[in-house]
């Protein structure tokens, strides 16, 4: 066993953290999606493997990362949109698991698509300039990249949460969530609000999947992994319950974070038996609602 | 929707099982006269494998997007009873049934009570988590990602003495599991119990008025169906001849999900047909490009928009529109 100090653990919370925002956009993401339409986006994770191709070619088009970022989410919002549009809408009418089939079949075909434009070799986004490298505060080294993540997703948080309590969008958006049906009737066009807040979990999957491209080298198949894990987060956190995506974002990524310091072949398996473990002593998720689910 | 066989049996025209079956075992026995045997073969034991979750799919209506963890734990737990315990091949697939039937009784405690969507996602990441546990902490039993090699050469003792490593006799023997198997589900589905299923799939609140327990009724199904399933998984152990870990991996939950889906979930022999039809496919697409994914993909969306009841389903009711306009 290795020396242990306090400076290693508190770095290996920050990059937890910064893993867990990820996964806290994410999941996020799949949570306003599921409040709002009642489908469950097995496309999610390809939408973040989107984002991460959308930010690589952006940045090598432009040269900017800041520009990149913007556009990736834009342009991968508005193919959710597109998709949402096209083929989610004949959808609803039916047995919720339908939805569920179809964005599996998205799910199958787009990484090919991707393969076909971009080969199979990962592609990889330089570090904005002035996020390069890291700072010490005090012995403890802080990555600016990782930081830099963390206080991304606490200001898209409150964005997000001002957007939704306090504009009249974002209102309608809860209004419809609580009860379409209600909402159609006060004179809503209630599917174009479903088309929007379908863009809106997309942007943040490709979100998500742009912050985290630095880090990673985007591959076309590195999407179903992440879907799956950001089900085990809202299984974890309460599907449909924005805080519980936050806090088992979070919590996911601290696991991982340590289980790989302390046992690395175990880092994979160690989230699902979180998850087993919640399923047994809460099984409707730490915020999930009462006989919802 | 009413089933075209629940018409059929209420008039007392069926016996042991559907004609339907009868013609499926036929076209079976002779396929690999027709295919290539090793392609004869995967149809085998991938058809047990879409017959087995659709018992859960298409008469229980409960959609787990995990089942490869019990094809893929049913293939390891063969394969290592044959490997580490020197087992009998007749042996090797009890143990994968029962094993896998445990494995499924796990996670249906953990699961089955859950609303569809829910268990599907939960199912899921639990299939994952067996990828993963075969992929790095136990691999020096498992052997990663290169599979469990070193199986000892295969063949049968009892009742008499076959080579497995021919392909011939390893399609008949596949075959005959197989065939038992199927008519073995023909029969649970034709049973008192089978009848409470589809009374689940069509209408879960109504079933539990009437005062059955809907969930012990579901958690029985995944269990059957699971340790099915893990039969599948060690038929394809024989056959590769080592396991693969690809059995477990999430692509193989999806496949026989698309597989059934194409040959129609509402009907008993659809799955089979799908899984002829996938397979058959895939075989030829993928000689002419390596992104048969796309195909594959693009063809399930259009079958989830177009034609939810798949080629058998709609090919039935077609069927049935004519005769009922004549």
């Amino acid at each position: 066993m290795f020396d242990l100090s306090w400076e290693i653990v508190a770095m290996q919370m920050i990059f937890g953290l910064a893993l867990g925002c990820v996964y806290v956009l994410m999941a996020g993401g799949l949570s306003i999606i599921f409040g709002l339409l009642d489908v469950v986006n097995f496309a999610h994770g390809t939408f973040y493997m989107l984002g991460a191709y959308a930010i690589f070619v952006a940045v090598s088009l432009c040269g900017n990362f800041w520009l990149g970022l913007v556009s990736a989410v834009v342009i991968v919002a508005l193919i959710g949109g597109v998709i949402e549009w096209l083929l989610l809408k004949p959808l609803y009418k039916r047995d919720p698991l339908y939805p569920l089939l179809l964005t599996f079949g998205v799910s199958i075909c787009i990484p090919d698509i991707i393969k076909i434009c971009f080969g199979l070799i990962g592609k990889v986004v330089p570090y904005p300039s002035g996020l390069m490298g890291a700072f010490m505060w005090g012995p403890v080294m802080i990555p600016k990249y990782r930081l830099f993540i963390i206080v991304l997703t606490l200001v898209v948080l409150i964005t997000l949460w001002l957007f939704l309590n306090k504009s009249n969008l974002g209102m309608i958006i809860r209004a419809s969530t609580r009860d379409s049906m209600m909402t159609q009737v006060l004179g809503i066009n209630v599917s174009r609000i479903w088309t929007v807040g379908f863009m809106i979990g997309i942007g943040l999957a490709a979100l998500a999947g742009a912050v985290a491209a630095p880090m990673v080298a985007s591959i076309p198949d590195m999407g179903v992994e992440m879907t799956i894990e950001c089900f085990v987060v809202v299984v974890i956190g309460g599907l449909g319950s924005l805080g519980g995506a936050i806090i088992g974002g979070l919590l996911i990524g601290q696991v991982i974070s340590f289980v790989a310091l302390f046992a690395p072949s175990w880092s994979n398996v160690a989230i699902f038996m979180v998850m087993a473990i919640i399923l047994i002593i809460r099984p409707r998720g730490l915020f999930g609602e009462e006989g919802r689910l | 929707m009413e089933k075209l066989t629940d018409i059929k049996r209420e008039k007392g025209k069926v016996g042991f099982v559907d004609k339907s079956v009868w013609i499926t075992l036929l076209i079976l026995l002779v396929l690999p006269f027709l295919i290539s045997k090793p392609l004869a073969t995967e149809i085998l034991i991938y058809g047990l494998f879409a017959l087995a979750f659709n018992l859960l799919l298409g008469h229980t209506g409960v959609l787990s997007f995990g089942h490869a963890a019990y094809f893929g734990v049913g293939a390891y737990a063969g394969g290592m009873a044959l490997r580490y315990f020197h087992v009998s091949v007749w042996t090797s697939l009890v143990v994968a049934m029962v094993v896998t039937a445990l494995v499924a009784a796990g996670i249906g405690a953990l699961a089955i009570k859950k609303k569809g969507v829910y268990f599907a996602m939960i199912s899921l990441a639990f299939a994952q988590m067996f990828y993963f546990m075969a992929l790095s902490p136990f691999r020096k039993w498992t052997g990663g990602e290169d599979g469990l090699k070193f199986i000892p050469i295969l063949k049968l003792e009892f009742p008499f003495p076959v080579d497995l490593t021919s392909a011939l006799p390893l399609y008949y023997f596949t075959f005959f599991v197989v065939g038992l198997a199927i008519i073995a589900l023909w029969r649970i589905l034709d049973s008192p119990f089978g009848r409470v299923l589809k009374a689940i799939r069509e209408n879960e609140v109504r079933t539990r008025a009437t005062g059955y327990n809907v969930n012990r009724a579901k958690f029985l199904s995944l269990v059957i169906s699971g340790s099915f399933s893990g039969l599948a998984g060690a038929l394809f152990t024989i056959y590769l001849g080592y396991g693969s870990l690809m059995t477990l991996f999430w692509m193989t939950s999806g496949s026989i999900l698309m597989m059934t889906l194409l040959g129609g979930m509402h009907t008993f022999i659809g799955p089979v047909v799908g899984v002829g039809v996938f397979m058959y496919l895939q075989n030829t697409i993928s000689v002419y490009t390596d992104r048969w994914q796309l195909f594959v993909g693009a063809l399930f969306v259009a079958l989830v928009l177009f034609f939810p009841d798949g080629l058998v389903g709609t090919i039935k009711m077609k069927y049935r529109e004519r005769k009922s306009r004549a």
